[in-house]
């Protein structure tokens, strides 16, 4: 039977008879067989085959045998809640064998996966946070010691003389003295010139007149006011008057970059220079990474005159890889610094005078000796202001970094096999023990609040496992669905 | 005993047409498969028997027709309940329950000549044949399937016995419907032909045996 003899094929007759065809085909399929006899046979055929077949018929079933059933069905009514739950376990539908085999394992390797990067990344996020720290960061304290301690802050100075710097903090007792001595080595006398001070008395008179002597500079003390009526036991400190007429007042500041192959000599170099200019060092910081040139970062202080003299000698420690110098002049500031101060002291003198010479009323006293008051305060903060700036005229600051300039080591000899086993052996312990201190502080620290999320997550994440189960019976039983 | 219990609750309730439980039968008898199996699902134990008497001689006559031993017949269809039995509060209503059953069954089936396949030579001798030796059709029907291709004959015989369209066969065996139909097809004309020299072979058996008998005496 071919299409040009049949519009349907067998196979659709067949499909026809069966009730399968669509129906626009059945209708053809209908409208043929009415006349064609070829398809008529067939069809008788297929109808016989059908009949002949269901000759086979079987015997009916003994439901004696069927005691399972009851049996289940009793189990079911007794327990109807569990009986989803107890049938995947007894049975083993779903972890049953190889898959409860691969369950655990992956639970196994799960944790171990766990336990291995729960530390990792403890330790990465320590050394993330030690990143932004130098490594090897040395501070070398007072007595010129190396010191691994804390960076302090850069140093600052107060009104009361005070200076701090890295690892040392240098103080300037009530005669302007450096009290603590921060220079290298830790032999160098104060660096600070000679200074000659007076104590007041109470309505002492009959100041000293200082000089303040640096080495190619001398520096007019101004003298200071004989009248003074405070009648506190205020120390001045006469250094800090400086006289503008040999030349304009300038805050010197300087920055030197130099690249040595001795870093070590350039180092000692480097505080005997300072030693011979009398300068001293206001912070210094060591660093020293592996597989890396040391660097040497360093603020001084030396007097102004001596700043360049200082460079020039520093150059010679190695390649200079840069330079700066900065002025900036106060002269305009200090004259005037100067004035209102003068100034405030004749208000003062004359509050004074008429508090002696006059008298009245106890509010008009009052009223004087508030207004003495104010005066003598401003005094006091315009002194410590140009305390200050005379300090920053005399001595410069000089921005210096020594860099090492580094050579890799070239290993020749292996580390022995031995040895590495060894080392293996030992980062492995230190990395099981550091492992589970890790994952022990890790379970007090997130422990209770994993807690929480664990009773809050328990019931949904129930009801998803059970889904998961379900569909997995469903897989094993293709038709359930 | 217990599954007197469940047959015999499931007789009573067929016979006692008059009563409360007869009334009860009835009602469930117009109920659709689906509708029993969710009653059942949430506890009703007649459900389930009215489930097991529509279902349980198909599935023996399932298991039967394609198994030597009556007895493992009768536990593969026992099992196919008890499994739909603890899957039931996983069944979801997406499909008709007969094609559910017919499913396990095929499972279970196939576990079983799986089972079978180590021991088939030796087992085969002293099992009880499948029909009875005075149905002489049955047995020619039975020897042309047994000539057909596995695959083709499982399609045929779920169409001819258990009366699953193209599309309900082709959902059980995981097949695409047109490969069942060319399937089934390709099986039909292999059992004409496998039939046709049986029947001649037959008749000429008919028609020699008087001769033999003329011959005894």
């Amino acid at each position: 039977m071919t299409k040009t003899n049949h519009p349907i094929e067998q196979e659709e007759l067949m499909a026809y008879l069966d009730g399968e065809l669509a129906t626009d085909r059945a209708v053809t399929a209908a409208a043929h067989l009415e006349h064609c006899q070829e398809c008529q046979r067939l069809a008788d055929d297929l109808k016989g085959m059908s009949q002949k077949l269901m000759e086979w018929e079987v015997e009916t079933s003994d439901t004696e045998n069927m005691t399972d059933i009851a049996s289940a069905l009793e189990e079911r009514e007794k327990q109807p809640e569990k009986t989803a739950v107890s049938d995947w376990r007894g049975k083993g539908v779903i972890l049953r064998g190889r898959r409860r085999v691969w369950v655990g394992a992956f639970a196994m390797v799960a944790l171990l996966v766990l336990a291995v990067s729960i530390p990792n990344w403890l330790r990465s996020r320590n050394g993330l946070r030690g990143y932004y720290a130098p490594r090897d960061t040395f501070t070398y304290d007072a007595e010129g010691r190396l010191t691994t301690a804390p960076q302090p802050p850069p140093p600052r100075s107060d009104r009361n003389g005070a200076a701090a710097s890295a690892g040392k903090i240098y103080t300037y007792d009530s005669l302007n003295h450096l009290n603590s001595s921060g220079y290298m080595d830790g032999a160098l006398s104060s660096p600070r010139p000679e200074t000659k001070v007076r104590q007041l008395g109470v309505g002492g008179s009959g100041g000293t007149t200082g000089k303040l002597q640096s080495k190619n500079q001398a520096i007019d003390v101004q003298q200071l006011d004989d009248e003074a009526q405070s009648g506190d036991d205020l120390e001045t400190v006469k250094s800090d008057d400086l006289t503008p007429s040999n030349g304009p007042l300038i805050v010197r500041t300087a920055g030197l970059t130099v690249t040595t192959k001795e870093f070590d000599k350039a180092r000692v170099a480097l505080g005997e220079i300072l030693k011979r200019h009398h300068g001293y060092i206001g912070e210094l910081n060591v660093s020293a990474p592996s597989e890396a040139g040391r660097t040497l970062t360093a603020a001084l202080r030396m007097p102004s005159d001596q700043l360049d003299v200082t460079m020039t000698e520093l150059k010679t420690l190695g390649r200079i890889e840069g330079e700066s110098q900065g002025g900036e002049e106060v002269t305009q500031q200090y004259v005037d610094l100067q004035a209102r101060l003068a100034n405030a002291k004749h208000t003062e003198q004359r509050l004074t005078d008429i508090l002696r010479q006059r008298t009245g009323k106890l509010s008009d006293v009052l009223a004087v000796e508030l207004q003495i008051g104010r005066v003598r305060g401003e005094i006091e903060r315009m002194q410590a202001e140009k305390k200050e700036l005379a300090k920053q005229v005399q001595f410069a600051t000089l921005n210096t970094t020594v860099k090492e300039d580094y050579k890799a080591p070239l290993q020749m000899a292996p580390p022995s096999t031995s040895n590495r086993f060894h080392n293996a052996a030992v980062d492995g312990y230190r990395s099981v023990v550091e492992g589970l201190v890790d994952v022990v502080l890790f379970l007090l620290s997130s422990g209770p609040s994993l807690l929480v999320w664990a009773v809050i997550l328990f019931f949904p994440v129930r009801w998803a496992w059970r889904k998961l189960k379900k569909n997995l019976v469903k897989k094993d039983i293709p038709a359930a669905s | 005993m217990a599954t007197c219990g469940i047959t015999g609750s499931v007789r009573e309730l067929s016979a006692d047409g008059g009563g409360r439980a007869g009334k009860e039968t009835q009602a469930l008898a117009m109920i659709s498969d689906e509708a029993l199996m969710l009653e059942f699902q949430r506890g009703s134990r007649e459900a389930f028997e009215e489930l097991f008497a529509r279902y349980r001689e198909p599935l023996f006559g399932f298991f039967r027709r394609r198994l030597e031993n009556r007895e493992r017949a009768e536990d593969l269809a026992q099992e196919t309940f008890l499994v739909v039995i603890r899957a039931t509060a996983r069944y979801e209503p997406r499909a008709l329950v007969r094609t559910y059953l017919y499913g396990i069954a095929l499972k279970l089936l196939a576990a079983e000549r799986r089972k079978l396949s180590g021991k088939e030579q030796s087992s085969e001798p002293g099992q009880e044949p499948t029909v009875d030796a005075a149905s002489e059709t049955a047995l020619w029907v039975k020897q042309a399937l047994e000539k057909l291709d596995a695959g083709e004959r499982e399609i045929l015989m779920l169409r001819e016995y258990e009366q699953f369209n193209y599309a309900e066969i082709a959902e059980l065996l995981r097949l695409p419907v047109n490969t069942v139909r060319s399937r089934l097809f390709r099986s039909r004309m292999a059992l004409k032909d496998h039939l046709q020299p049986k029947r001649r072979s037959r008749t000429e058996n008919i028609t020699a045996r008087p001769t033999e008998d003329e011959g005894v005496k």
